[in-house]
């Protein structure tokens, strides 16, 4: 598949400040992949957010160097509201992105703005109300609904736009457990159905591992690490050393190789890490290798 | 004195919004001096309710909140945040002075302390958060998250709680940031001897950090107990879709081997591997 995103020798460096907030980033990004972003608070994860989207130069003052192209097409070329069409994002305070006041209004409101026809419009309403179960609150303010309902209106609006490229910024760092599941769920449905570019910055890890094809680590404006979901977890040293803090599973695993009992694959999920347990207590004869 | 007297009692608590919400329903618990606790439970489960009545912002609707003997019926706001101390999810909503100094003295003057009792009680809580002086007289939005909800503490520590309440306190942090928090609260515990609740949905730290956990639903406590025996009954915190940490759910995957669905930590799972190894 081509690249949907290239970014080549970027540098941004907001005004004002000493240190690039971006470091001379490099990276293509296939259509239809999954991306996990991860990186300690202040590593320039939000910034990537806004650079794909145009925020970046458009709305904040400082040096951009490099290259950041969208479809082939560099980001400051797009017309005005073009780019938007192509890149949805979605914050993790949704309250921002609200203008109506109710959530049908919140979700109609963006197609009406690209001038969809009424049908279009109504067809892909029904297609996010069922992906996103929101039905039942059509009527209500946005002001009024849960956080995690929020979120996933916001989710919705961004979705009913149908960008080519999806970014979801700590989507969910500020719901509890139920309403996080709910917002992955969605997007497990979305990477399974509609193949769409999906980009999610995440601090929770157990959720985002799963659905990732692909994990970039962010350090201090620069790209630590990235590649394939699974090799990406095999450098635990590395995580941890930038503050990352692996899932349970991985870092149980992580010790039985370090103490010599253990020599395969970190585990992505607590029923992966499960079956390698497995396969230590069947093979006693071998010492607990499974290889 | 005896070290088991319960320092809170809160016998039969309901609690109903005006609107008639029912926000929590026959709650029956005591809490010790000294315990650090847990409370769990998705959003709308009564969690942040039951904390307000703790320290008497709610009035129970029916039942009794008790606090070192004092029923909250009939004690004021004031006596009551004296004992038991709540501190914002959101620091942001909390802080609202010019300056960290006045911030953290809002409270004490708030309850008409000398201003030379204010000043060693600033000081005190000052020391105790680690908040160097040179930020006294910084505006706390200013300062970065960590820092901010140092001088949130600090200031509900000025009235000397012994109980206090964090809401949601790692929330938007990263690892670093979680556990600079958390060891934080950890040594208020340990050495100040306050007693620590902490309201989080991030499980993990739950497991590394408390030794009770309260897991609330539908305005009721569904389990309560140690941080090992709430996380075991997987049953019952799916009822109020909850999941243990990572690290549990693989023990209890492996309870089969033998490993013991309580597991809290991957030290404690690398321990029983070894210790089933030998076997």
């Amino acid at each position: 598949m081509p690249a949907i995103v290239e970014v080549q020798n970027y540098s941004w460096e907001y005004l004002n400040t000493d240190q690039p907030a971006l470091n001379n980033i490099t990276m293509t990004i296939d259509e239809g992949t999954f991306v996990g972003v991860i990186g300690p608070n202040g590593s320039g994860k939000t910034t990537l957010a806004y650079s794909l989207d145009g925020l970046i130069p458009g709305q904040y003052h400082g040096i951009k160097q490099g290259s950041v192209k969208i479809l082939g097409r560099e980001v400051e070329e797009y017309p005005r509201g073009e780019l938007q069409r192509q890149v949805g994002v979605v914050f993790s305070d949704p309250e921002s992105q609200f203008t109506a006041m109710t959530v049908e209004d919140e979700l109609v409101f963006g197609m009406e703005n690209l001038g969809m026809s009424i049908p279009e419009i109504r067809e892909r309403l029904d297609w996010v109300l069922d992906l996103t179960n929101l039905a039942p609150l059509l009527n209500k303010p946005p002001y009024e609904i849960s956080g995690g309902q929020k979120q996933r209106v916001a989710l919705a609006a961004v979705l009913a736009m149908t960008p080519k490229i999806m970014i979801l910024d700590e989507p969910t760092s500020m719901l509890d457990p139920l309403s996080r599941r709910r917002v992955f769920d969605v997007l497990a449905r979305l990477k399974k159905e509609q193949k769409n570019t999906i980009i999610v910055i995440e601090h929770s890890l157990e959720n985002l591992i799963p659905l990732a094809d692909r994990m970039i680590l962010l350090s201090q404006g620069e790209i630590t690490m990235d590649g394939p979901t699974t090799d990406f977890f095999q450098h635990i040293d590395l995580l941890l050393e930038k503050g990352i803090s692996p899932p349970g599973a991985m870092r149980f695993f992580y010790e039985l190789k370090r103490a010599g009992v253990y020599r395969g694959d970190f585990p992505l999920t607590a029923e992966e890490g499960w079956k390698h347990l497995e396969r230590l207590f069947e093979n006693s004869t071998t010492e607990g290798y499974p290889l | 004195m005896s070290e088991n007297k319960a320092f809170i009692q809160v016998q039969n608590l309901s609690y109903s919004y005006l609107d008639g919400t029912q926000a929590l329903s026959q709650i029956n618990l005591e809490i010790v001096k000294g315990e650090f606790i847990a409370l769990i439970g998705q959003n709308g489960s009564g969690k942040t309710t039951l904390s307000k009545c703790l320290n008497g912002l709610f009035k129970p609707t029916t039942g009794d909140v008790i606090v070192e003997g004092l029923n909250s019926k009939n004690t004021s706001i004031v006596q009551m945040v004296r004992r038991v101390g709540y501190v914002f999810q959101n620091p942001d909503h909390q802080l609202f002075n010019n300056n960290c100094w006045d911030e953290i003295a809002y409270g004490p003057r708030n309850i008409l302390l000398p201003e030379d009792e204010v000043k060693v009680r600033v000081q005190e809580a000052a020391d105790v958060v680690g908040l160097p002086e040179m930020y006294f007289s910084e505006h706390p939005f200013f300062l970065t998250k960590g820092l901010r909800q140092r001088v949130a503490i600090a200031s509900i520590l000025a009235l000397r709680p012994q109980v206090i309440i964090v809401d949601e306190p790692t929330t938007g942090q990263d690892a670093s940031q979680s556990y600079e928090i958390m060891g934080f609260l950890k040594n208020l515990n340990k050495e100040h001897g306050h007693t620590v609740m902490i309201i989080t949905h991030d499980m993990p730290i739950v497991a590394q950090y408390a030794r009770r956990v309260i897991a609330m639903g539908m305005g009721r406590v569904m389990a309560d107990g140690s941080t090992s025996e709430v996380f075991k009954q997987a049953d019952i915190l799916a009822k109020t879709f909850l999941e243990p940490p990572q690290i549990t759910q693989l023990a209890q995957l492996a309870s089969g081997l033998g490993f013991n669905p309580g597991t809290l930590s991957v030290d404690e799972m690398v321990k029983q591997y070894q210790a089933l190894k030998q076997a």
